[in-house]
């Protein structure tokens, strides 16, 4: 379109941030952390939601609302009668009195409404979304797992444990439940090979912030 | 900075609503309100026909209201269609270093991360959107994993191949990246 050589100048040193330095390029096959790990490490935060729908369903409300008030003000202008909604509710807010039942009706949705969205605005949401490790060799990559691939990853390594019969995972934001069937072998060792095989598959997941493990390991209830 | 705007705004609206509901019924009650609080004492109403009218007698008042209902209808609107806007990049500048540039499409770009990953294995499918600005673009990433595919090593491949390969033949120095992985699902497979 325009000229389009302005800014960024490729040619000498890229004023980039301190971890992106292209000597780590060499590290790639060696697994030992380069400095600054941790601070990566720490700096995977969780995803903030876009608020899409709240915001749009707000705006959407106010829009309508400023709209058909416009719209029946300017038609008053205009010399036409009011719609008859807004002269009921005139009638209304100048008669019921602060401790009628529809007023304070009102007003405790507002109360609730509000703090709703109050709770909309600073809570980052997508609790679906589990942040994922970033790596000091990819530091511009932020990537999130989603929860049930995670129940997906899991369940297929507790499965492949021998004795296990059913197994039931879920994955919160900080600790995995695994309750597990086993129809052969003493509970107890069946319980620690799902602890190894989970613990490898925890890792194997590339979270941010490693989930606690709980497994429970019962027989299948007899068939009546 | 939608996401800014979108949280900002409904902060604001919470709060209005949440002073608003709270106004009343304090009054409503009966508590010992401050003098410059809008309503006093539970015979009060909400909105008196004196209140209502004070205005109308003057010349600016309906004007006033006019313009700022259509003002506020109007910023709402554009705020409700930016909601369905996805910003994305249309065109990437490769700058060659020698003072000359050439611009690459973004779906281009796109299209090749797209199938470069897909080849990666684990993924069974990808979807990429270019956003940001031309000379530093970023990229918006959705990974479908195979079954019995590794989460944490399928990223990490897709960020030293694919992605690594994108940003260098674009000449970018760096090409951040949002991904999300998701699973396909898949019945267990056991071992018996």
């Amino acid at each position: 379109m325009s000229e389009p050589v302005k800014e960024s100048a490729p040619g000498g040193e890229p004023a980039g941030p301190p971890g992106a330095e292209p000597d780590g390029s060499a590290s790639d096959a060696a697994d030992r952390p380069p400095p600054g790990t941790a601070e990566e490490e720490g700096a995977a935060g969780r995803f903030w939601s876009r608020r899409r729908v709240p915001a749009g369903l707000l705006a959407l409300v106010v829009a309508a609302g400023a709209g058909l008030l416009l719209f029946d003000i300017a038609s008053v202008r205009a010399g036409r009668p009011a719609m008859r909604w807004r002269r009921s509710l005139a009638d209304e807010l100048a008669s019921r009195p602060l401790d009628d039942v529809w007023v304070s009706a009102g007003a405790a949705a507002a109360v609730l409404v509000g703090a709703w969205l109050v709770v909309l605005a600073v809570t980052p949401g997508l609790r679906n979304l589990l942040p994922m490790r970033r790596r000091a060799d990819a530091t511009g990559v932020r990537a999130g797992l989603d929860r049930d691939a995670a129940e997906l990853v899991l369940r297929d390594r507790a499965v492949a444990v021998s004795g296990v019969q059913s197994v039931r995972v879920r994955v919160r934001r900080s600790r995995v439940a695994v309750r597990a069937e086993s129809h052969f072998r003493e509970l107890e060792e069946v319980r620690s090979d799902l602890h190894t095989a989970l613990g490898d598959g925890i890792r194997e997941l590339g979270l941010a912030r490693r989930p606690a493990l709980s497994v429970r390991v019962r027989r299948p209830a007899r068939k009546g | 900075m939608l996401r800014v705007v979108n949280r900002v705004l409904l902060g604001l609206a919470g709060l209005l609503l949440l002073l608003l509901g709270g106004a009343v019924p304090a009054a409503g009650l009966g508590l010992p309100v401050p003098s410059w609080w809008p309503w006093r004492g539970p015979e009060a109403v909400l909105l008196g026909e004196a209140r209502r009218q004070r205005w109308e007698g003057q010349g600016w008042w309906w004007p006033l209201v006019i313009a700022s209902l259509a003002a506020v209808a109007l910023l709402a609107l554009w705020w409700l269609l930016a909601q369905f806007r996805r910003p994305r990049l249309g065109e990437v500048l490769v700058d060659s270093g020698d003072g000359e540039g050439a611009l690459l499409r973004g779906r281009a770009v796109e299209a090749v991360l797209v199938g470069e990953t897909e080849d990666l294995d684990g993924v069974a499918r990808a979807q990429v959107v270019l956003y940001g600005r031309r000379s530093a673009p970023a990229a918006r990433v959705r990974l479908l994993l195979e079954p019995f595919a590794s989460p944490g090593r399928t990223l990490h491949r897709f960020s030293a191949e694919p992605l690594a390969h994108a940003r260098d033949s674009a000449g970018l120095v760096s090409l951040p990246a949002e991904v999300r992985l998701r699973a396909r699902k898949h019945r267990a497979r056991r071992v018996t």
